[in-house]
């Protein structure tokens, strides 16, 4: 088998033992890798009763075929585990330079378990790994631990630490690659913690990737990196990075305002935009290994109480979510919260969503000033949240703190249901910054039936409903109007298809655009020796959208979980969406019915099961 | 061509859009800001069916043909995608992933102006009527 290295590092904290195992050949084709792989080998050796903090719980990392190849976009990975923040199964996708080290030190992925006597590093090079301890590193930012780590391990070493949050178990703790590209969502960071283990370290000496056919992978590559480089809306983010079109999305309704209560706000649109990012405090563009899109950013603000030195700047999801959705429009302030997040190793979306939802409860009245140490919570107060807020929640500091620690529907379910009227989020994980009434109604469809909960990279629904698909070769030809329910579900049946593939597969959202159905074929094809049709490819990545609801359906979760808070399925007040209903039960329904999907228990039928290969995880998972 | 005679009626409809919008102050200032020379490239429908708008050095001049500058941008469709795109009943994304506007160079600059589609939509309507071409306006 080509393109993986057919190997994964097993870890077990509390005997301070390492070994390498080979999953099951037959995994690979059937789960390609990334989330799928990580989530078939739960169901081999994790336990579903665990405690996502307990030390049995398990934490995967997991890397696609494609890791490795001078791809663009092909240098993501995938983490997961059961998710402190949601209580059931959930992933993580992260870009910059881990996963190809990885591979090149002999491993498709690693899994964690146990927990450390004294805080640890996983240091993997060449084919080994050992845990070392080391406790000095305990309490330190990301950023400092990735330089003492660099310095320890050499320059070239690459890095996945945990920051203060991870270590405190904030149930949004993330996970950060070399101090700038992160594991964001569903607090993987806290598992990472739980157990301990403060980073993973590797170097490799070797640089060799085995693909099934060399020549042709070769052709293909070369093919797909000159249309990624020269492609139109690829240039558009290389020149200004992931906000390259908020200003756009803000005229749309699609970015959300003062914790979604609006969806317009004009004078902030070209405030927080893209191009005023480069204009202002871009110093240069950064990239994802053998990335050509570089659509990251390093950022220098030189005076100004937001004033941080030159370093990794905000995506769209950090602008927004400490720009307008907190009610800001200073742009300094969200390059500042943005980099404190990352060095307190916390999910900026989720902390953004969090303290949104705290100033709305300030503002009702739902939580006071006793609650917030003595402070008044106000929209836009963006030095409160930079001073006070994010330190507080990373060190489970005061009733704030404690409080915003756990996420906001923990918080809410402690305050009172009143206050959960004003939660924006599904299956427990705070929804990203692209509002369904703006950004299209299949997103409301594809936020709920997603395995890890609101999350808009567990499918490419938004750039559909944008018009940036065009796969005729598996019926989807749609022009499709975002704001209406028409074809979505038809077509979030194949978005969570490829959703599943792409996360799996572990390429990258944007750059993966411009690669078609047939390409996308011929890429695991020659590189993994797949020998796939189109039907066998879209038929992987269905068998991973049911291998994860078949998990969540174990951790309780069922068809009435599929759905989003309330916020977004009212009738916008402004801007391009206001006043138009999102028809959610009639979409859901209609993806069910496609999916084969029980309108109670929300798994498929064991025909379908059957159809799709899965009677023998089903068994494994039901059985319980 | 499903909405035009001949390659010179869509470039006057063009040229007359352009200058039109130029007379309105947030247009005029957004054009400036694109600071870019485009090319509008419709000649798959005749030799002569272009025109360019020079948005450098703080002015915005419109006309027809190929410039003799270096373009930074050249936008390739037919006059009658252009028409649908002009009217805002084309979707630009979509367009551009369906390679019916096929584009070379920076589009950053355009992309600022794409949420003042709606309102260029209306000069070109109002630009269309004035030319006696009402029946070309796209419900
Ligand atoms: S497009 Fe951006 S996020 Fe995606 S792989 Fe390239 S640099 Fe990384």
């Amino acid at each position: 088998m080509k393109g993986s290295t057919g190997h994964f590092l097993y870890v077990d904290l509390s005997d301070g033992l390492t070994n390498s195992f080979c999953p099951p050949i037959d995994y690979y084709s059937r789960f390609i890798g990334g989330s799928g792989f990580a989530a078939r080998l739960f169901v081999e050796r994790g336990n579903f009763e665990a405690d996502p903090l307990d030390p049995e719980a398990l934490l995967t990392f997991s890397l696609g075929p494609f890791a490795g190849l001078n791809l663009s976009g092909a240098s993501r990975f995938s983490a997961a585990a059961c998710s402190p923040l949601t209580g059931h199964w959930a992933d993580s996708s992260c870009g910059g330079n881990f996963a190809p080290e990885l591979k090149f030190a002999g491993f498709d992925g690693i899994l964690v378990s146990g927990k450390a006597k004294k805080p640890s590093v996983l240091v993997i090079s060449d084919h080994t790994a050992k845990i070392e301890t080391y406790p000095e590193l305990w309490g330190l930012g990301v950023e400092k631990a990735t330089a003492t780590l660099k310095q320890k391990f050499g320059k070239a070493s690459k890095t996945l630490v945990i920051g203060p949050a991870g270590e405190n178990l904030v149930k949004f703790a993330c996970i950060m690659n070399d101090g700038h590209s992160a594991f964001g969502r569903t607090g993987l960071g806290a598992v990472m913690g739980s157990k301990g283990l403060k980073a993973i370290v590797v170097r490799a000496k070797d640089r060799n990737f085995l693909a099934e056919d060399p020549m042709a992978c070769r052709k293909l590559v070369s093919e797909l990196n000159s249309r990624i480089k020269e492609s139109v809306t690829l240039s558009v983010m290389r020149e200004n990075g992931t906000a390259a079109n908020l200003e756009g999305g803000v005229h749309l309704g699609d970015v959300p305002i003062r914790n979604f209560t609006s969806n317009f706000w004009e004078e902030m649109a070209e405030a927080l935009t893209g191009s005023t990012l480069s204009e202002k405090y871009l110093k240069r563009r950064a990239n994802c290994d053998f990335c050509s899109v570089a659509c990251k950013r390093i950022v220098e603000i030189t005076q100004g109480p937001f004033a941080i030195p030159k370093g990794p700047g905000p995506e769209y999801e950090t602008i927004v979510s400490f720009g307008s959705l907190i009610g800001s429009m200073d742009l300094a302030a969200t390059c500042k919260a943005g980099r404190i997040c990352n060095d307190l190793g916390m999910d900026t979306i989720s902390s953004g969503a969090t303290i949104a939802w705290a100033l709305e409860a300030f503002e009702n009245g739902d939580i006071g000033v006793k609650e917030c140490d003595g402070i008044q919570l106000k929209w836009g107060d963006i030095n409160t949240i930079i001073d006070h807020i994010l330190p507080s929640i990373a060190y489970k500091k005061g009733n704030l703190g404690s409080l915003l620690s756990d996420g906001s529907v923990a918080a809410a379910k402690k305050i009172g249901p009143s206050s959960q009227d004003y939660n924006v989020q599904a299956k427990g994980l705070e929804a990203p910054m692209h509002d369904p009434r703006g950004g299209g109604h299949g997103l409301a469809l594809t936020y709920a039936v997603s395995h890890r909960g609101a999350c808009h990279v567990s499918s490419p629904m938004l750039f559909m409903e944008m018009g940036a698909c065009y796969y005729p070769e598996v019926g989807f030809d749609y022009e499709l109007d975002p704001l209406s329910s028409e074809n979505k579900a038809e077509s979030a049946v194949l978005a969570m298809a490829l959703g599943a593939l792409e996360n799996s597969a572990c390429l990258c959202q944007f750059a993966d655009r411009e690669i078609s159905i047939p390409e996308w074929v011929a890429l695991f094809n020659s590189v993994a020796g797949f020998n796939w049709d189109i039907h066998d490819m879209i038929k992987a990545g269905r068998r991973i959208f049911y291998l994860q609801r078949l998990m969540n359906h174990r951790y309780g979760l069922r068809a009435e979980d599929d759905k989003i808070s309330s916020r977004l399925l009212t009738p916008a007040v402004d801007g391009a969406p206001a006043g138009i209903v999102i028809e959610f039960e009639k979409m859901r329904t209609k993806f069910y019915n496609l999916m084969d999907l029980n309108p109670e228990t929300g798994i498929p039928s064991r025909k379908t099961l059957v159809d799709y290969n899965l009677e023998i995880e089903a068994d494994i998972i039901l059985k319980g | 061509m499903e909405f035009w005679k001949d390659e010179t009626e869509p470039i006057k409809a063009f040229i007359e859009l352009f200058n039109r919008a130029k007379q309105d102050a947030e247009l005029y200032e957004g054009l400036k800001k694109v600071n870019q020379l485009i090319w509008f490239d419709y000649t798959e429908d005749g030799p002569n069916c272009s025109f360019f708008v020079d948005c450098r050095g703080g002015e915005v001049r419109v006309s027809p043909g190929k410039p003799s500058d270096q373009p930074n941008l050249i936008m390739s469709l037919s006059a009658d995608d252009a028409h649908r795109s002009w009217s805002n009943k084309l979707n630009p994304v979509m367009a551009i992933t369906r390679r019916k506007i096929r584009v070379k160079g920076s589009a950053t600059g355009l992309l600022k102006l794409a949420p003042k589609l709606k309102k260029v939509a209306i000069i070109y309507n109002d630009t269309l009527k004035d030319l006696g071409w009402e029946n070309k306006i796209i419900p």
